[in-house]
């Protein structure tokens, strides 16, 4: 979902930029909040921005699609730390990534809409609702893993229509999206392993590291 | 000392990351070229965009100096983390 320099306009470039700057606002302001509550939240904060950096940047190869792309990581950072903070934790990870030829800087933006607020906040919708309805821990982060990751790439190919082809958009991004579900839909697969086994792990040994406080009942295991 | 949540939490880091630079050491020296899923759509996207001319390009700094910069910038950060933690990981207990 890392969209390249020169692909998008101008104008998406500033629209996405303008969708992306108040979610990164209220991410910072409730940083701050979380870290005079929480001593544990800072290191938490870098661990959790590191594990985002490092997942989205790994292109993995999927032998069946001759092809590699990665997971996302933030559904996972939304349940632990919250979900505007993981915005802010992407959105850094996502501008460092430009020096591995990962993304760009005026789509800085989009790609933050993408992976960081379209990819987190879908995924932790989806936690909040499993959770309300008992579902266990460690398949209400999986399953959040996994949608997250999906949408993601969803809003990753209505960028591109939006901005290539806004004569036939639906179209467009039914063919963009389908480029990307061949590679995408096992990599969904490891996000939703990988989120289950971090967040339970996490519940079961260190359950005060989980921001219960900011973010409600749902995160108690 | 850690306690054992930091102690595995840690400890599981160093195993992820050797995974991950093995593996990508074996993908380099195998050779096989598995393009990125971005960039195919990205190419096909721009090839069929309407009345905008699209081309993808990635800051120069990519190229020769990206990737050995970020590495070295994290190894930095990384190294200082591990020596500052080092006793507390790798010290025995007295009355072990």
């Amino acid at each position: 979902m890392h969209i390249s320099d020169g692909i998008l306009t101008p104008e998406w470039c500033l629209v996405w930029f303008a969708i992306a700057i108040p979610f990164i606002a209220i991410g910072v302001w409730q940083m701050k909040r979380g870290t005079k509550e929480n001593a544990s939240y800072l290191p938490m904060l870098a661990m959790m921005g590191a594990a985002v950096f490092i997942i989205s940047v790994w292109h993995i190869p999927v032998p069946v699609t001759g092809s590699c792309s990665h997971p996302i990581g933030t559904p996972m950072s939304a349940i632990i730390v919250g979900p505007f903070p993981t915005v802010v934790l992407s959105t850094i990870a996502l501008f460092f990534q430009t020096f591995f030829g990962h993304g760009g800087l005026t789509t800085l933006g989009a790609n933050t809409v993408s992976m960081g607020i379209t990819g987190t906040f879908g995924g932790y919708l989806i936690y909040v609702l499993l959770r309300k309805i008992n579902s266990p821990l460690w398949v209400a982060a999986g399953m959040a893993g996994f949608v997250g990751d999906i949408l993601c790439y969803l809003a990753a190919a209505l960028e591109l229509a939006l901005s290539l082809n806004p004569g036939s958009v639906l179209s467009h991004w039914a063919i963009y999206s389908l480029g990307y579900m061949p590679t995408q839909l096992p990599l969904a697969v490891a996000e939703f392993v990988f989120s289950a086994g971090i967040v339970q792990y996490i519940a079961d040994r260190r359950p005060d590291l989980m921001l219960g406080k900011l973010w409600g009942e749902v995160t108690d295991a | 000392m850690l306690d054992r949540f930091t102690k595995t939490a840690l400890v599981l880091m160093v195993v992820l990351t050797a995974i991950f630079i093995v593996g990508a050491y074996l993908g380099y020296i195998g050779g096989h070229e598995m393009e990125g899923t971005d960039a195919i759509v990205e190419e096909h996207a721009a090839s069929t965009a309407v009345n905008v001319e699209a081309t993808s390009s990635v800051p120069a700094i990519t190229d020769m100096v990206g990737e050995p910069l970020g590495f070295t910038i994290a190894g930095i950060v990384a190294g200082f983390i591990v020596g500052y933690l080092w006793t507390g990981l790798f010290r025995r207990e007295e009355n072990a």
